[in-house]
């Protein structure tokens, strides 16, 4: 191993963060940020390039021990699975960071920082092929996290960061009892490729699945844990709404699909009709709330939860389209709802309101912005062209393959999603120009346009061709498949 | 006693014989030191703390049994010493501004920390329930006194004479267990009562024997029932002491409690399961009742009383990690509760109290770094990753676990999700909030200095505990 590719891509953003520490100058701040955060997603794509589409095994492994006498080593891989993430999560860190160059005008050291150590840790649970060190990545977040909601939110950011934390912080615990657990019956061990190997008795699986659940759950969020969500997204400032949707939502999802699925096969067949009613619970119960919101934020968080909710229905329907379209949505979702949230946010850096009632007439205004406004809300309702109609359409098909009520209740989610996003449209972009005269408000600027983009143009070239996305996904897909019904290695 | 008995007994225990001579020649010198060069003290306390632990290290490679198995140098007694002469230290440095500010810096004062110190390494030594009783007596008479250093302050006064009628009413009922227990098997002796006991280990009047100084013991470790002390002698105290009781005491205390419940004569009592009851109790009480707390002492005292349920925990867990577990949880404590209360002392400054939580209100905005250090031991304390503080409690669970006690650590992680609710309460008043008043800490070199110190054991141990397991595990086998 010639050079540890993961281990930079995962630690250049906290060398980043540490030297940003001794700067002093908000301009420099910013620009070292965005230099970093460049230079990560720079990484990342060479770690793609050489990414092998072919396998299921984990690649660019490093394993080195880190505590022998507990059995907890430092192991960093990717396979189909955790790659898209680990390349949606460096796209957009420097997204965040060009979003917040002008909306954070104070404290930007210390709020780079927490951005660029939340980029880091984010990397290192998808890159993890340790349980404890998974488990660190994954707790550790919630410090940066609650500080960004917490020092540069909005008006009720306290009481979201709190919920926040604790919200998550329970469910991870459980998660940690489980993992303990797990370390026991799988040969006091942490590897997750050995723990993936071993077979539990039903028992065992049965506890250690809903374990897993509380702290996925929550993390999706899946109803009737997900009431941290839409108060966390509203407060948080824009970069870290973008983090939280785009990212922390996933991993949650990720969880089911690294730990879940695979080490406790049995068990999640058994429950998987459960799993399938709280996701389809949570696509109807989500966007209903979506309809009733006048907040866009809230908008686009109540969304979330209905788009997650297609998510886990797609996992949990166990059938190789359904998994496909769960992980493509996943991927899509974070771009969608990311693009979503850095839209609001650049409206409400311009009015500093989030009603949709005193919107309107935007699109004479300001064109160009209320064109991307649109690509996104299209995407976000599934609409044929955009990224996410190949996604929701995988899941769909797969859902009525397992079951068809439940994949009746996902298609009457993508109703209501039309319903909410074209209203939210028509009030804010049509009508008479009331908010326009109001504001003066100008178009998108360069950096802004730097920052959208790169979102619009993944949402198209997923929409007309997502064959090389769903290549990266396929070989682990059918593995993961494999393991879940129990066929022995699919090679 | 021959002489080569008597130098091997001398050998033995040199570390304490080095802090006691040291403590009466402090005595004598402090009485000469011209008023003004009172930080020669805190030197010459230091000094004579390095000295005891560089005899410490150089006499850790055996086993030596001394004083007619009254007395033992082993591997755990060395573990516990280094974190009573990492906790002196540290208060001795910490106390050096602190107690000019305070009009405290006597030599008195550095001369009974120094016999509190031997009277804990005595307690980690002891494998004789009356050599148990000295170290014990000795340590907690000097921290009674101490407690009232503020002789001004009426609630320096109440919270020493509390603490001394609390603590003697313990002391009593320990003192009682053990005649019970020589009553019974003859002697006082650790390993030899087991042996000496040929009936029923459960026999009542053992139970009753055991429970009496099980009762004793948690007195010293402030878990329920016998808390009551904690609070107010935490918040009546010199803060720089409260530091220390938070700290050293406490690891003695836990020291005894695992050299008696590891005997074999109570773990065959079923004890663990008044330890378990023990332990969630206290870490339930601790977690709630500091949900509540405005005085950032009062805090923290609650906050230890659910830190020594934690630890109970990894009493109750038993065998060889059960015991690493709580040997590691209070090294890694030491650090972060010794971290934290630096802060707190060093705010101590002119009309500043620095007592009151709304006080720090925007410390971040001034002093950013300080308040960097404080997010680090607040989470540490809460126990997140990749603190050293969520190390400790994962050892514990682990150990927990490993023994089938699956359902102790759910109790144990669900109340540290409460505990956690009042860190980072403080986290967000440091953080979140406009500031009201300027801060001026009196932040010295050796202030400075501790708290580096403190800072690189929390987040060192924490992201590369390998080496420190390890010694702890080490220290557990050969106790």
């Amino acid at each position: 191993m010639a050079m540890p590719l993961l281990s930079l891509i995962v630690f250049t953003p906290a060398v980043g963060a540490t030297a940003l520490m001794f700067v002093r100058n908000d301009d420099v701040v910013r620009w070292t940020a965005l230099g970093v955060t460049a230079l990560d997603f720079a990484l990342c794509i060479a770690m793609l390039g050489g990414f092998d589409t072919s396998t299921h095994e984990m690649q660019f492994t490093e394993t080195h021990q880190w505590v022998p006498a507990l059995g907890i080593t430092y192991a960093l891989g990717i396979d189909g699975i955790s790659a898209p993430f680990v390349f949606l999560t460096a796209l957009l860190g420097w997204i965040c960071v060009l979003a917040s160059w002008v909306a954070i005008d104070r404290k930007v050291k210390e709020f780079m920082v927490s951005l660029l150590a939340m980029q880091a840790l984010m990397l290192g649970v998808f890159c993890a092929l340790d349980l404890f060190l998974f488990y660190v990545f994954w707790e550790a977040m919630l410090i940066p996290m609650y500080v960004i909601i917490g020092v540069w939110g909005g008006d009720g950011r306290v009481y979201a960061a709190f919920k926040f934390f604790l919200y998550t912080l329970a469910g991870s615990l459980m998660f940690l009892i489980g993992v303990i657990v797990l370390y026991f019956h799988g040969g006091e061990t942490f590897d997750i490729r050995t723990l993936m190997a071993q077979h539990l008795p039903f028992q065992v699986q049965s506890w250690l699945f809903f374990a897993f659940l509380i702290a996925f759950a929550v993390k999706v969020p899946m109803v009737p844990v997900h009431t941290w969500l839409p108060d966390a997204h509203v407060q948080a400032p824009t970069a870290g709404s973008i983090i939280l949707a785009a990212v922390l939502l996933k991993m949650g999802a990720y969880g089911f699909l690294r730990f879940s699925l695979p080490m406790l096969p049995e068990a999640t067949v058994h429950y998987s009709t459960l799993m399938l009613v709280l996701s389809a619970v949570a696509i109807v119960y989500g966007g209903l709330l979506a309809l009733a919101q006048d907040d866009l934020k809230k908008l686009v968080a109540y969304s979330s939860i209905s788009h997650m909710g297609l998510v886990t229905l797609g996992i949990f329907t166990l059938n190789l389209r359904g998994l496909e379209g769960g992980i493509l949505q996943m991927f899509n979702h974070g771009v969608t709802t990311g693009a979503l949230f850095l839209s609001v946010g650049l409206i409400y850096e311009r009015t500093h309101t989030r009603s949709i009632a005193d919107y309107g007439g935007l699109m004479k205004a300001a064109p160009v912005y209320t064109a991307f406004l649109a690509l996104f809300a299209l995407s976000s309702m599934a609409l044929p062209g955009t990224s996410s109609f190949v996604g929701e359409l995988l899941v769909l098909s797969g859902a009525f393959a397992a079951n068809l009520a439940v994949g009746a209740a996902a298609v009457l989610g993508a109703l209501l999603g039309a319903a909410y996003l074209l209203g939210m449209y028509r009030k804010v972009a049509l009508g008479p120009a009331s908010i326009g005269v109001r504001f003066k408000i100008r178009d998108v600027n360069a950096r802004e346009m730097a920052a959208i983009l790169p979102l619009a143009v993944f949402v198209v070239w997923i929409g007309l061709y997502p064959k090389p996305f769903l290549e990266i996904i396929d070989a682990s897909v059918k593995h993961l498949l494999a393991q879940v019904h129990g066929k022995g290695d699919a090679q | 006693m021959t002489a080569a008995v008597l130098f091997q007994s001398i050998l033995a225990s040199l570390p304490e014989i080095v802090v006691i001579t040291g403590a009466c020649i402090l005595l004598i010198l402090g009485q000469l030191v011209p008023k003004g060069q009172e930080h020669f003290l805190v030197w010459a306390s230091v000094a004579v703390v390095l000295m005891a632990a560089s005899g410490t290290l150089m006499l850790a490679g055996e086993v030596r049994s001394a004083y007619s198995g009254m007395f033992i140098a082993d591997r755990f007694a060395v573990f516990f010493k280094v974190v009573f002469y990492l906790a002196t230290v540290l208060t001795f440095l910490l106390s050096q501004r602190y107690a000019e500010i305070e009009g405290i810096g006597r030599s008195e004062y550095y001369v009974l920390l120094l016999l509190a110190l031997s009277g804990m390494m005595i307690m980690a030594s002891a494998t004789d329930l009356l050599s148990i009783y000295v170290g014990l007596e000795l340590m907690v008479l000097c921290t009674y006194v101490l407690t009232g250093f503020l002789r001004q302050q009426q609630r320096s006064n109440e919270a020493a004479l509390k603490y001394v009628i609390l603590g003697g009413v313990s002391t009593g009922i320990f003192l009682y267990g053990v005649s019970l227990v020589y009553g019974l098997t003859g002697t006082t002796q650790l390993d030899k009562m087991a042996t000496a006991v040929t009936g029923n280990p459960l026999d009542p009047g053992l139970l009753l024997a055991v429970v009496f100084i099980v009762a004793g013991l948690v007195f010293k470790v402030g878990a329920v029932p016998f808390h009551m002390w904690v609070p107010d002698v935490y918040e009546g105290a010199p803060t720089t002491i409260t530091a220390f009781m938070s700290v050293g005491p406490k690891a003695a205390g836990f020291a005894v409690i695992l050299r008696v419940f590891l005997n074999p004569l109570v773990a065959a009592s079923n004890v663990w399961v008044i330890v378990a009851v023990i332990a969630a109790v206290t870490m339930a009480l601790g977690s709630f009742v500091a949900l509540v707390q405005d005085n950032f002492k009062r805090l923290l005292a609650y906050s230890s009383i659910a830190h020594a349920g934690f630890a109970m925990f990894g009493v109750a867990a038993g065998g060889a990690d059960g015991v690493a577990s709580v040997m590691l949880y209070l090294l890694i404590y030491a650090f972060m509760n010794l971290g934290i209360f630096g802060i707190v002392i060093m705010m101590r400054n002119g009309d500043f109290s620095g007592e009151v939580i709304e006080h720090y209100a925007g410390f971040a905005k001034s002093h950013s770094g300080l308040a960097l250090l404080m997010l680090l031991y607040l989470f540490s304390l809460a126990g997140i990753p990749p603190t050293a503080g969520f190390f400790a409690k994962f050892y514990v669970l682990v150990a927990l676990v490993e023994r089938g006690f699956v359902m102790l650590a759910v109790i144990a992680v669900l109340l540290s999700a409460v505990a956690a609710y009042f860190y980072i309460r403080i986290v967000m008043v440091i953080y979140m909030r406009e500031p009201e008043g300027a801060f001026v800490p009196a932040l010295t070199p050796s202030v400075g200095a501790t708290l580096a110190l403190t800072a690189a054991g929390t987040i060192g141990i924490g992201l590369f505990p390998a080496w420190f397991l390890r010694l702890a595990q080490h220290a557990a086998i050969g106790g």
